[in-house]
């Protein structure tokens, strides 16, 4: 997660326009999600991962790792998908039959399965492009410009901030309670967190306090306004969006025929 | 007469919790002066900064900007948060956006002001906290000193005319700790008032052109650096010590090593100068 936020902020692709970056994740996560055969979440596997691990220069290693996180879980959604229980033995591409069940795979059972399989993953692998080349405070400025309720998005900003803020605040405690040995037993470990917890109530509340505090002082009445950095953009980027979205869109409509 | 710029007049504050902060405060800064506020940890020093921000609201008494009085009416505050810019202790309270840009830009467009203005002024405003190498980087991952110079930074971009600084260099190392008071120095000369508050008496005797004591929510004493160290009595009483400069002058004038009429040093190169080569000693 923090290790996402990092790359985000040092990519390859980071002096790319955030719309443009936005618009390729996600019209190619919509054509994934829409399309009717295996080839093109494939093909969409493969792009994502040619751009993140080539063009942005996102180390192998970390993309692998963060495409892992979700494979277990689909693993067993996907196995439900697959496998059927019936006493009927016929129409099984592969079955086994017990004491008068069979416990089997349907071809077209599988054919689905794998075919969600890999949607799920491409999608997936969009999401990735778009967290690993694109800072949380761009994505919350294209969000911005799509018309997102301002509310939302101002809420977006303060909470990124704020998890660090925390989460350096809970850091320091922790290391001062471990200091004094906090964590030795059990009992002592319970004790020291729940303290951690109240503490970090009570400084959360102060220091929301303060940013209040501080916000006022630079005139703020209400509605956080600021300023993006400018990018250069580019229409090389939306004649290759184009160029590569067209293509699966086809192939998504003439599967469905 | 210097035109007086911001006042408290009696002011009288305690906190929710009954904490006596502000016991009457009687303070006038002059236009285009560098004051400075010397007291110890919990002396009052950030409470007195947030009334003249109009962030809290005194119980008693009154802040006046160019002679008048705050009405704490949404307008009148905004006013003088345009002329009266704060540079909190705390960099992570202040930064409010993980963006460096974007948290810069938020003073400058809130006064209303094109684009292209805030625009530029962001940049010069990166340029003189030298900051511009780190405009890319996420807040969450600069250091304590970088926070507090793109906090500064934040703040200068609105161009107020009085700017206070809440323990500017605590935190900062040495070498940008100078370069903060070089860009003070630039902003004094630009007629910018300047409030620094400090406990660090080095710094306030170097810098300011006038200080303030403070204690316990009360100002005790106020006047030149060279005349205000002078009374040990009052520096006793709020808890600090004398500058080394003014410590090491007084030894040396009471060795015998200096006349008693050679002028106070201001700077560590003042007292150097004033100290005689060895063989003059000998010859006299
Ligand atoms: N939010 C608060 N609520 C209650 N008491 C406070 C609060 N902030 C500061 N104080 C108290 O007010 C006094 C002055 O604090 P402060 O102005 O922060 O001092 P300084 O900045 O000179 O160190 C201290 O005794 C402090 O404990
Ligand atoms: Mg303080």
């Amino acid at each position: 997660m923090i290790n996402i936020d990092c790359y985000a902020y040092s990519n390859n692709l980071r002096t790319v326009h955030p719309v443009e970056k936005s618009l390729f994740a996600m019209s190619t996560m919509v054509v994934c999600l829409t399309s009717t055969t295996v080839i093109t979440p494939l093909i969409v596997l493969a792009f994502m991962a040619g751009g993140i691990i080539i063009r942005a220069g996102i180390p192998i290693r970390v993309f692998l790792n963060l495409m892992f996180v979700p494979l277990s879980f689909l693993f067993i959604s996907v196995l439900t998908i697959a496998f059927s229980i019936s006493t009927n033995p016929s129409g099984f591409w592969l079955a086994q039959t017990i004491k008068g069940l069979t416990i089997g795979i349907h071809y077209p059972d599988l054919i689905t399965a794998i075919h969600l399989f890999l949607k799920s993953l491409g999608a997936v692998s969009c999401l990735y492009f778009l967290a690993l080349t694109t800072p949380i405070t761009e994505i919350i400025t294209v969000l911005h410009k799509m018309k997102v309720p301002v509310i939302i998005t101002e809420l977006m900003v303060l909470i990124y901030r704020f998890i660090f803020v925390f989460m350096e605040t809970a850091t320091t405690i922790r290391r001062a309670q471990s200091s004094r040995l906090g964590y030795v037993s059990m009992k002592s470990s319970y004790r020291s967190l729940s303290r951690l917890f109240t503490s970090l109530l009570g400084k959360v509340f102060v220091k929301s306090q303060e940013l209040y505090n501080a916000m006022a002082a630079r005139c703020y009445t209400g509605e956080i306004k600021v300023l993006t950095k400018k990018y250069p953009i580019s229409f090389r980027n939306y004649i290759l969006i184009i160029v590569f979205e067209l293509p699966l869109i086809l192939l998504n409509l003439l599967g469905r025929s | 007469m210097p035109e007086v710029i911001l006042e408290a007049v009696d002011l009288k504050y305690s906190y929710p919790d009954g904490t006596n902060a502000l016991r009457k405060v009687c303070l006038q800064v002059e236009k285009g002066e560098r004051l400075a506020i010397l007291g110890s940890n919990g002396a009052g020093k950030s409470t007195l900064f947030m009334q003249f921000n109009g962030i809290y609201r005194p119980n008693s008494g009154c802040i006046k900007y160019q002679g008048r009085d705050i009405t704490y009416s949404n307008k009148a505050l905004i006013e003088l948060r345009k002329k009266v810019g704060i540079v909190f202790q705390d960099p992570d309270s202040q930064l409010f956006s993980a963006s460096v840009y974007q948290d810069i830009s938020f003073g400058p467009l809130n006064l209303g002001l094109s684009e292209e203005i805030v625009a530029a002024r962001v940049k010069q405003a990166l340029i003189d906290t030298e900051t511009t190498d780190l405009v890319d980087k996420p807040t969450h991952l600069l250091s304590y000193g970088q926070k507090k110079r793109v906090s500064i930074a934040g703040v200068l971009a609105m161009e107020p005319e009085v700017i206070i600084f809440d323990e500017p260099t605590a935190g900062l190392d040495p070498r940008h700790a100078l370069e903060f008071m070089q860009l003070l120095k630039k902003l004094r000369d630009s007629g910018k008032t300047i409030i620094i508050s400090t406990h660090d008496v080095d710094l306030a005797y170097s810098f300011s052109d006038r200080i303030a004591i403070m204690c316990s929510g009360e100002i005790i004493g106020h006047g030149e650096p060279s005349e205000l160290f002078l009374q040990s009595d009052l520096i006793q009483r709020a808890d600090l010590a004398l500058p080394w400069l003014i410590e090491m002058h007084s030894e040396l004038v009471k060795k015998g090593w200096l006349p008693p009429s050679t002028p106070l040093p201001k700077t560590k190169e003042d007292l150097l100068r004033n100290i005689p080569p060895k063989s003059d000693q000998q010859s006299a």
